[in-house]
């Protein structure tokens, strides 16, 4: 952010959100972890709250407005947690995909683009919190175009896969992996059909299974693999949208933790075109 | 049950059992308002791993009928919330889901023994997963 000339600082003592939403009607209690946040936020003397991960953004935000809506549900909250100054409302919750689009535009940070990523065929991948639901996605739940904008502005090529908006199957991966791996064959299969050299996330959940369950499927050896032929052996990386940034921006390679990926996504950057 | 059937919304009169009233208030959606077409059922990506359809779930509940609490539909659900932002009535299916779950878990049953649990997922998951699918 810092080659972007924005700042961001870290919220002091900040907690887990929960990761999920409550769809419930009666269920105050999992909103105290967001408003524990919005405390922080309060004391820092700020208004907005950032953040990477699409299922923080989405639990923050409806919790947000889950509490504006209704004065006697946050008072209930402010009292219960006794040991907090109340929080007042008001905090807005951003994704970093906002900033990047609606602040810093993305017309600037191709001005500070150090590596173009000519020649890469990247497919984004939303998944679910980032979209919906309306009124709290980011994007059109259906057709959103911000990570293809942004990777264009690149340099890359963004490529079109029919499941981009499609869960990953999420915490599913626990009680469940089997559906997981199902939608991960099929999310890979096609971005791999349509010639994908990458695949870019929003949300650490997806990429976790993304990558994971793109293994099983692949290697021929986990209950995925009747999905094996749609997927290669060797599978396509999966990155966070920030390290594909990061890496255009000419961030050293040692910082971005593409050694730790579970598929080597370095391969693939090198194809690009001038790499 | 008159009062209803005013409201423009079919309703089967007297059939009504609690169940079916504590799902909406739990949800805070109004199962009535489904009018079967399908939409929810088309573009749910886990309908695979489903016994009932999400437009039979709210099918089921509409005609009070007590085989929607033992269906496994609600904990393959991954409250991914496709279904919500393509019904044409406005129902939030995944708030329909969750209820059910609650409705369950409330009475001690769980979607999620801790024992088969796999190894190496990550805390993301494992925190979303507890809090969807256990007590």
């Amino acid at each position: 952010m810092e080659r972007l000339g924005y700042e961001l600082a870290e919220l002091p003592r900040w907690n887990c959100c929960g990761t999920v939403y409550s769809l419930s009607t009666d269920d105050l209690m999992r909103h105290v972890a967001p408003v524990r946040n919005f405390v922080r936020v309060q004391e820092m003397g700020e208004g907005r709250l950032v953040t990477l991960c699409a299922m923080c953004y989405n639990t923050l935000r409806r919790s947000a407005q889950f509490v504006s809506a209704d004065p006697e549900r946050l008072q209930r909250i402010n009292a219960f947690m006794d040991e907090e100054p109340d929080y007042r409302g008001g905090v807005e919750v951003l994704h970093l995909l906002q900033v990047l689009r609606d602040e810093i535009t993305f017309e600037a940070v191709e001005a500070k683009v150090e590596r173009p990523l000519y020649g890469l065929r990247v497919a984004p991948y939303y998944g679910c919190m980032l979209l919906r639901p309306r009124g709290v996605g980011i994007d059109d739940p259906d057709r959103p175009e911000t990570m293809e904008l942004l990777f264009e502005h690149l340099g890359a090529e963004a490529v079109d896969t029919p499941h981009r908006v499609e869960c990953c199957g999420a915490y599913q991966t626990v009680a469940d992996p089997g559906l997981a791996r199902e939608r991960v064959a099929e999310i890979v299969g096609a971005a791999s059909r349509r010639g994908a050299d990458l695949i870019v996330t929003s949300c650490p959940l997806c990429t976790y299974n993304l990558e994971r369950h793109q293994l099983v499927a692949g290697d021929g050896r986990g209950t995925g693999a009747r999905h094996a032929s749609h997927v290669s052996r060797h599978g396509i990386p999966v990155l966070y949208f920030t390290q594909l940034l990061a890496f255009a921006l000419g961030v050293p390679e040692e910082e971005l933790g593409f050694a730790d990926a579970a598929i080597d996504p370095r391969p693939a950057l090198s194809q690009r075109v001038g790499g | 049950m008159a009062d209803r059937i005013d409201s423009g919304t079919l309703r089967i009169p007297a059939r009504e059992p609690d169940f079916v009233r504590r799902v909406e208030e739990l949800s805070g959606e109004d199962v009535f308002a489904c009018y079967q077409c399908g939409k929810c059922s088309a573009g749910c990506p886990f309908t695979s791993g489903m016994d009932l359809l999400p437009a039979e779930v709210l099918r089921l509940l509409q005609l009070g009928d007590g085989r929607v609490l033992g269906a496994r539909s609600p904990w393959v659900c991954a409250s991914c919330l496709a279904c919500g932002v393509r019904c044409p009535k406005g129902v939030d299916i995944a708030k329909v889901m969750e209820a059910l779950r609650l409705f369950a878990l409330r009475r001690g049953e769980t979607g999620l023994r801790l024992g088969d649990i796999p190894p190496g997922v990550p805390q993301i998951a494992l925190v979303g997963a507890t809090r969807k699918l256990t007590p």
